[in-house]
């Protein structure tokens, strides 16, 4: 419904008027524009990451990631390895640090048999 | 600015607004030169000036990226959220004008050629209707301009205002009314008065 307003005619115009503006958007607008989503962008903590940062993602950092990993491995497998059947070199190096005694004080000759280790140092 | 083959052709914008979100690098640059043209002219028609206008559509658009994490599909379209987000801003902004209204907007122009003429009559003419907006309160400012400036249907502008459809049709009628009233008295500067221009 519309009033008969004599000042109708003039805003009608006006309107018109604004519609048919042509406006476009300048480079230089453009560009501030994208430089603001780039900051926000960067600023985003990036989703499709979130899924791999558990506890698991979180110890693998720490301890820097698979090559360091299975580095360790090697080592603990190593480690056992000597444990059991520790090479003479071992041996002599245990020996010359802390003393023949010792080896035979940390194993129980049972043990030792069982494992098939001579502990007679 | 050179647009290359868009690769969101046939996307929906909240599509485009969502690889933003996940850090697409070319999302942001599509959904600006499809956006933009259209944010710029509703503040221009608001505002009546370039500078105040671009400004505005900057500020709607960096609310657009910050929104974009948390944007929640299927809640609204974008194109509904950037009208009313807009439509707010130049409201905003109008408020302060209030008070401080044309004093020194329209300057002689230097060239007295007709077409120069007729380019300042039609930026004062904006300015003035603008200014008049300035005037009514704010959602009757705004029910306006998406009827009568954006060419909108009430249906759309009650869902950009969050408003029924009745409550557009109140807010538009006395709107229109009030400014018609607001611009009776500068019918002679702006030329309107009588057959000749000024």
């Amino acid at each position: 419904m519309t009033m008969t307003n004599p000042n109708d005619d003039m805003l009608d115009d006006l309107f018109a008027q604004a519609r048919e503006a042509d406006v476009k958007p300048s480079d230089a607008l453009m560009a501030r524009i994208l430089s603001d989503a780039d900051d926000v962008q960067g600023a985003m903590q990036p989703e499709q990451t979130v899924a791999t940062s558990g506890l698991w993602a979180r110890i693998l950092d720490a301890l820097g990631g698979w090559p360091a990993v299975s580095g360790l491995a090697a080592a603990t497998v190593a480690g056992v390895w000597i444990g059991v059947a520790p090479p003479s070199s071992v041996q002599d190096l245990t020996a010359s640090l802390v003393g023949d005694e010792v080896s035979v004080d940390l194993f129980s000759t049972g043990l030792a048999f069982d494992t098939g280790v001579s502990v007679d140092g | 600015m050179t647009v290359s083959q868009d690769p969101f052709a046939g996307a929906p914008d909240e599509a485009l607004l969502i690889a933003f979100a996940n850090g697409d690098g070319q999302a942001a640059r599509f959904l600006t030169a499809r956006l933009l043209p259209r944010v710029l002219a509703q503040a221009t028609r608001m505002m009546g000036n370039a500078t105040e206008a671009e400004d505005v559509a900057q500020d709607a658009m960096m609310r657009l990226w910050k929104v974009a994490a948390d944007w929640r599909q299927n809640e609204a379209q974008v194109s509904t959220w950037l009208y009313r987000v807009t439509a707010n801003l130049c409201t905003d902004r109008l408020r302060k004008r209030r008070g401080a209204v044309s004093l020194d907007q329209v300057a002689e122009p230097l060239d007295d050629s007709p077409s120069v003429r007729a380019q300042m009559q039609t930026r004062a003419r904006m300015m003035a209707l603008s200014d008049a907006l300035a005037q009514l309160p704010e959602r009757q400012a705004q029910a306006v301009s998406l009827r009568h400036l954006e060419g909108l249907s009430n249906p759309d502008i009650a869902q950009i205002m969050d408003i029924s459809v009745r409550s557009v049709e109140s807010l538009t009628a006395r709107g229109k009314r009030a400014l018609a009233d607001l611009m009776a008295g500068r019918k002679a500067e702006l030329g309107y008065d009588d057959d000749q221009p000024e």
